[in-house]
């Protein structure tokens, strides 16, 4: 699964791209189906391409460390390495998150690192047609739609894809 | 055996201890330069970096009388001479030349207790000269070099084939990566004394629980050993870096029309290879600014009455478990006026009238008293940036300087970056590890005891007065005053002392260093990360940069 993790991720950038071009882009190019981890933040339901995903671990302390970004909520450790921890909801402006037994930690790989993003809840990894991914409608735009690649609507879900590079381009 | 002998076997051990890795450690060098000329590199450092470990293995040798390898080394000193002089001659064959003769050293330290047929070194050195004769005359009649080196490579002899025998060359990222599983282990055994203790409160004392403290306590010696294993492959002479200085100075010093003669002892001291590589740059700093800036040109030595020739003294020696390294030169020294005058124009109140207060000022960002921009040094790159490189390193470093006699930096630097032995403080619920090396001491917080002057807290402290500074304030915990802190801990670095109030104090623990992400952006108030045995995460005090006003804005 991993070896076509690329091609997957290549193949939404190359999305978002066409979004930024037309909005009436061609969406079947996204191939038949998409594996996506989702979870929650709110109400709102958000996904990653499981090609992204590492691993999903329980919260256990998360060490705040003085003067980091305020969207790093701390560090972790995970397995004797230290994981940092991107609270993900201040940077979709949201309030930051409240720790609960469903809370999580999803480990991804982004930009050459490996980061944590803590969530509310993580629903499963659910398959979606590439031909249910749309763009980003403006009732979902209340979030920083320059974080979201698209949403995909099935099974009558709403699922809001992350651009996952972006939202943790940490330095913006 | 008579007991007279026995100082010399002694004696013998001792030389065997400290030329044996030098031996190898030329070995390996001479390997990596038969990689680099291969490759059709000058490999001009690596030649460089080999001559303070073979003149040291001539000396211990030929105060041992063991005047083979003497005579072994002094040829190899002569043939890398030689070399470093003719370009044209490093080819394979000299290549071999070298890596068989450091091969041939390495097998009779060794057995330097055993073995005494040591006439191999005598059939070597006469190969080296005749290599050296024929690359001398070669290097004149570059025409008739291929036939001369065609015939005497046939005769390559069977010391080369004996190199590697101790010597394994390892990807210092094997080491990095044991250190690693090494850090995991230390940290799962404090888990066990923690769970021990838990235990012990638990059930109480019994046969048993007596076996486990045993077992745990043994475990912990184990670790130890292999920590002190590890750490010792890790180590690198300091001559790695500093060895290439003398070749360096001789060029600057040419540039800037003077002449400098450099001393180095203690090359053979030791560092582990995380903390050399990040301390070629600061030095070279160092010694570049001692030959631009300190050293007089010729002229106005000698009207000073000093020799013509300046002189650039490099120290380094092992100091109570710490590298200290010494760069001085007998230039004319700080100009202090000038200090204390860009001081004023830069607004620093400081009330430094003595010397070496006035004297480290030269260290802030901004204060370099270089009147022109020369061409190889003062180019914005300060002093401020090497005290950062070295504090970085967990260092400190000192000047001191006498007008017209000369200049003198002082570095301090820990052995190794990775494992520190910590103090564990909590400050609002969370722990700190204050590397040890930086603790004075803790007191408890009597609160008759601490005074507030213009806003600081100010205690007494074994007769001087000094600062104390509120961690949850430094450490940004975001928690209003509550019950008052009960401890203070006193750091220190360099001269700078100040007291840091904390709730708790956890324990003393080795800790192994881990970095902090790029995404945490740049802390100033931590230098690093660590997990604790209970599993959770702490910060690693920049104490350096708190002494320095670090997180006081907080």
């Amino acid at each position: 699964m991993r070896t076509d993790g690329p091609v997957i991720r290549d193949r939404l950038l190359g999305f978002a791209d066409t979004l930024e071009q037309s909005a009436e882009a061609d969406v079947s190019a996204l191939g038949p189906e998409l594996h996506l981890l989702t979870f929650q933040l709110e109400r709102e339901e958000y996904g990653l391409p499981i090609t992204r995903v590492r691993e999903v671990i329980r919260v256990t302390d998360i060490t705040r460390v003085p003067q980091a970004p305020p969207h790093v909520r701390g560090v972790t450790n995970l397995r004797g390495r230290i994981l940092a921890v991107v609270e993900i909801r201040s940077r979709l402006g949201l309030e930051p998150a409240v720790v609960t037994p469903a809370s999580r930690i999803v480990v991804v790989e982004a930009h050459g690192r490996v980061l944590g993003l803590l969530v509310d809840r993580v629903s499963r990894v659910t398959k979606v047609p590439g031909e249910s991914v749309a763009p980003v409608p403006d009732d979902v735009r209340s979030t920083d739609a320059d974080y979201l690649t698209g949403v995909a609507r099935w099974d009558s879900r709403l699922i809001i894809l992350l651009d996952l590079d972006r939202v943790l381009l940490l330095n913006r | 055996m008579s007991k007279s002998e026995n100082p010399f076997g002694e004696l013998l051990q001792d030389y065997i201890v400290e030329c044996l890795p030098l031996a190898e450690q030329i070995a390996d060098t001479f390997v990596a330069l038969e990689r680099q000329w291969r490759a059709g590199e000058a490999g001009d450092e690596i030649l460089a970096s080999v001559k303070g470990r073979l003149h040291t293995v001539k000396g211990n040798s030929a105060m041992m009388g063991l005047t083979p390898m003497q005579d072994l080394a002094h040829a190899l000193e002569d043939a890398c001479a030689l070399l470093s002089g003719l370009p044209a001659s490093r080819d394979k064959e000299a290549a071999e030349l070298l890596v068989g003769g450091a091969g041939l050293l390495v097998d009779l330290i060794r057995d330097a207790a055993t073995r005494t047929d040591r006439s191999a070194a005598g059939r070597f050195v006469e190969r080296v000269r005749r290599f050296l004769a024929s690359a001398a005359g070669r290097e004149a009649k570059p025409a008739e070099d291929r036939r001369h080196g065609e015939r005497r490579t046939v005769g390559r002899s069977r010391e080369s084939a004996d190199t590697a025998s101790s010597v394994v060359r390892v990807d210092f990222r094997r080491l990095d990566a044991l250190l690693e599983v090494l850090g995991e282990g230390l940290i799962q055994h404090s888990s066990l004394v923690d769970l021990y203790r838990r235990l012990l409160r638990r059930v109480g004392p019994c046969t048993e629980i007596g076996e486990l403290d045993l077992a745990v306590v043994t475990l912990e010696k184990t670790l130890k050993r292999l920590e002190a294993t590890l750490m010792e492959t890790r180590l690198l002479p300091v001559s790695t870096v500093i060895g290439r200085f003398p070749r360096m100075v001789r060029d600057i010093a040419q540039a800037e029309g003077k002449t400098v003669r450099v001393e180095m002892t203690g090359g053979e001291t030791a560092l582990d290879k995380a903390v050399l590589d990040r301390l070629g740059e600061p030095l070279l700093h160092l010694v570049t600014n001692a030959v631009v800036h300190g050293i007089e040109q010729p002229e106005e030595r000698k009207a000073a009455g000093k020799s013509a020739e300046g002189v650039l003294r490099l120290d380094a020696a092992s100091v109570s478990g710490r590298i200290v390294i010494r760069v001085a030169d007998d230039g004319r020294g700080l100009n202090e006026a000038a200090i204390r005058a860009k001081a004023e124009a830069l607004g620093l109140e400081e009330k430094a009238i003595d010397g070496a207060q006035l004297y480290s000022l030269i260290f802030v960002s901004g204060l370099s008293t270089a009147e022109g921009v020369s061409k190889l040094a003062g180019r914005g790159v300060g002093l401020d940036v090497v005290a950062g490189a070295i504090h970085g390193l967990g260092g400190t470093i000192d000047v001191t300087s006498q007008e017209g006699v000369g200049t003198a930096f002082t570095l301090s630097l820990p052995v190794t970056l990775a494992i520190v032995r910590s103090l564990i403080v909590e400050v609002d619920r969370e722990r700190y590890a204050v590397p040890l090396t930086h603790v004075a001491e803790t007191v408890r917080a009597e609160p008759e005891a601490i005074r507030e002057i213009n806003h600081r807290g100010v205690t007494q402290w074994r007769g001087d007065l000094i600062h104390v500074a509120d961690g949850g304030a430094i450490l940004g915990t975001g928690s209003s005053a509550g019950a008052p802190r009960r401890f203070y801990v006193v750091m220190t670095a360099g001269a700078k002392r100040r007291g840091l109030m904390v709730d708790r104090l956890i324990g003393h623990q080795d800790i192994v260093v881990k970095g902090l992400d790029p995404s945490l952006g740049r802390p100033d108030v931590v230098s690093g990360t660590t997990i604790l045995g209970d599993g959770r995460v702490a910060c690693i005090l920049d104490v350096v940069r708190i002494l320095d006003g670090a997180g006081h804005a907080n």
